[in-house]
């Protein structure tokens, strides 16, 4: 057996034993772990996209959220408002999602660094207030309510938490891999590249805009599906599912849990979540703690949980790594973006 | 022309006065140090309700105006002397970690103050309407007033950046930040001057703007999308290109509240597509 063969062996095994634990949950934890594990699943996709946009196009987005939204809304209007049976709500969430994204993305490819994240606040703010305002067709603050999980394969994903749990976790594992196949395909290669240097990758003639225009299309898709399913779980959408928390608290979970791998991001917001319901037994000042900590992460712990783990144990999982290419964890410290 | 369409002109310019004095902060501060301090609109937030209290202790308005700015530099300076210096040189870092303040202070507010909206009330002697000979227009003397307050202010910094050997400087630190560092001047002290300057016109724009708009949580976050919304419009760093900026949110603000209130905020997207697609570094930016 060769040295590359037994670290291959090592993954395998490990995934075989994260995959088997994933199915089994249904059956081996309580109705109350399987509602947690939906949470996170929905509010791991919308971490996902926001840490694919910084690991990979080292950019900051806090307009994420504003595709989850997007897409909860068209969802939710299609469903509770026009009656649309299953499959087209979620697809047309989906869609219109990714127009949205089409549209904002023509203007977001102009900017860089600071002013990235400048301009995408704006518009996550003012998709916000189209959702609170608009109340014609949005219900305003209250949101639109009384979303029914649909009916799978003759199954009810909404009296079966089972059946919810399995019929996200398809799509769930269908974003991750996307996301993981982006970043190992030729596109994710050039994406990195646009990252570390753009000037030289438009020399050596490269479209960088297309190349920042597709990723950012591409994690709205990741950050809209998070979306369908909050609506479908929840049965509800309020403009706070679009907010600028909602989006901050993205982003906390993605650092948290280590801003260069997907893992990460479902690490963060798994931890997030049950400190969501720890705290909301004890105090109401979740946003303040979240702020903290939010400081914290940000000024001491860039690396994230995960980035940290595979710095002491990755060596356990992968032959030393010098100079590989491929979509990995802790290559190197996120977010290098400067000014000047 | 209708009363409504009058009423509306009106209105937009007394709220681009005050987007304005918050934004000329800002953009000052984002300028010189690159770094997009988002707890701005929480300066402005906090800043109003302290001045709310220090207006109900002492009755006096310019003494609450003068608090919430002086309380709100204060603050400022804290954060850019043990926060953000902490992180000097990475702008990123730098804005998320003012993030992270702003939703600190946010949420601060709420726990001192409560969450319910509130106003300051209008001093004895800015109470009242006046007519406007011309267009027999009845209006609050109050934002007549916040139009002098902002011309004024505009003066003060005109001739502060323009005259004074240190809003020089801080023009230099703008265009060429190396050249002056290597010429000797102290830059670590002008960042902080910057910074608490910015703090005090935030604060003394939530007094002022506390006194016609409504004081509530949530208020910052709105604040900082529309002064953001001037800095992207008018170009960072330009005196021109924030009054410019001001006076567009603040009339396309009033307009579409008045004539389409579902959309009020939505609309300023408009400009703000329009402008980056002509001019991706706003109407007065400077290419780099």
């Amino acid at each position: 057996m060769t040295k590359e063969s037994g670290y291959r062996l090592r993954r395998t095994l490990l995934s075989a034993l994260v995959g088997g634990i994933v199915i089994a949950i249904p059956w081996i934890s309580s109705e109350y772990f399987v509602m947690m594990s939906i949470r996170v699943m929905f509010f791991g996709m919308l971490t996902m996209s926001l840490t694919y946009l910084a690991g990979e196009l080292g950019a900051v987005s806090l307009m994420q959220a504003a595709f989850f939204g997007i897409s909860g809304y068209s969802v939710a209007l299609l469903q509770s408002r026009y009656g649309f049976p299953f499959p087209i709500p979620l697809l047309a969430g989906l869609i219109i999602s990714v127009l949205a994204a089409g549209l904002f993305g023509l203007l977001i490819v102009r900017v860089r660094g600071i002013y990235f994240l400048m301009l995408t606040m704006v518009l996550g703010q003012l998709v916000w207030a189209l959702a609170s305002q608009w109340s014609s067709v949005t219900k305003g603050d209250t949101g639109i309510m009384n979303i029914y999980a649909p009916v799978v394969f003759g199954i009810s994903t909404e009296e079966s938490k089972t059946a919810f749990y399995f019929f996200q976790l398809i799509f769930f594992c269908g974003a991750s891999y996307f996301l993981t196949v982006l970043k190992r395909s030729p596109f994710g290669l050039m994406l990195r590249g646009v990252r570390d240097s753009e000037s030289r990758m438009a020399m050596l003639g490269y479209r960088v805009h297309r190349l920042r225009y597709a990723a950012f299309v591409f994690a709205a898709l990741v950050a809209a599906l998070g979306g369908v399913f909050f609506t479908y779980f929840t049965g509800l959408i309020n403009p706070h599912s679009v907010s600028l928390p909602a989006n901050v608290e993205a982003l906390l979970a993605g650092i948290l849990g280590g801003i260069n791998s997907l893992l990460g991001a479902v690490v963060g917001t798994a931890i997030l979540k049950t400190l969501d319901v720890v705290l909301s037994g004890i105090t109401e000042r979740y946003m303040l703690i979240m702020g903290v900590m939010f400081m914290l992460v940000i000024m001491f712990a860039r690396q994230g949980i995960v980035g940290t783990a595979m710095k002491y144990w990755g060596k356990w999982l992968f032959p030393s790594r010098n100079g590989s290419g491929s979509g990995g964890e802790a290559r190197r410290p996120p977010q290098e973006v400067r000014g000047r | 022309m209708s009363i409504l369409v009058i009423m509306s002109l009106l209105n937009g310019l007394t709220l681009g006065a005050l987007l304005f004095i918050t934004a000329s902060g800002l953009t000052l501060s984002f300028s010189l140090m690159r770094v997009v301090n988002l707890t701005h609109g929480a300066f402005y937030m906090a800043g109003g309700f302290i001045g709310l209290s220090v207006l109900k202790f002492s009755g006096s308005w310019l003494l609450a105006v003068l608090a919430g700015g002086v309380m709100m530099s204060a603050l400022a300076f804290i954060e850019e002397r043990f926060l953000l210096r902490w992180a000097r040189g990475n702008d990123l870092i730098e804005t998320l970690i003012s993030l992270s303040v702003a939703i600190i202070v946010g949420d601060l507010v709420l726990v001192v103050w409560g969450g319910y909206p509130r106003t300051i009330s209008i001093p004895e002697a800015l109470n009242g309407t006046v007519s406007i000979p011309l267009i027999h227009t009845i209006y609050p003397v109050y934002r007549i007033f916040m139009l002098g307050l902002a011309l004024v202010i505009i003066g003060a910094l005109w001739v502060f950046l323009k005259k004074t050997r240190l809003g020089v400087t801080i023009r230099a630190g703008v265009d060429n930040f190396e050249m002056v560092s290597a010429l000797g001047i102290n830059v670590r002290r002008l960042f902080s001057f910057v910074f608490t300057l910015s703090g005090f016109l935030a604060g003394v724009s939530g007094v002022v703007g506390g006194t016609f708009l409504m004081l509530v949580v949530g208020e910052d976050w709105r604040i900082l999308t529309l002064t953001l919304i001037v800095i992207i419009i008018g170009g960072m760093g330009s005196l021109g290109g924030t009054i410019l900026g001001s006076l567009i949110t603040g009339l396309i603000y009033s307009f579409s509240t008045a004539f389409i209130p579902e959309f009020s905020l939505f609309v300023l997207f408009l400009p703000v597509a329009i402008i980056l697609s002509i001019r991706p570094r706003g109407l007065f930016g400077k290419e780099r």
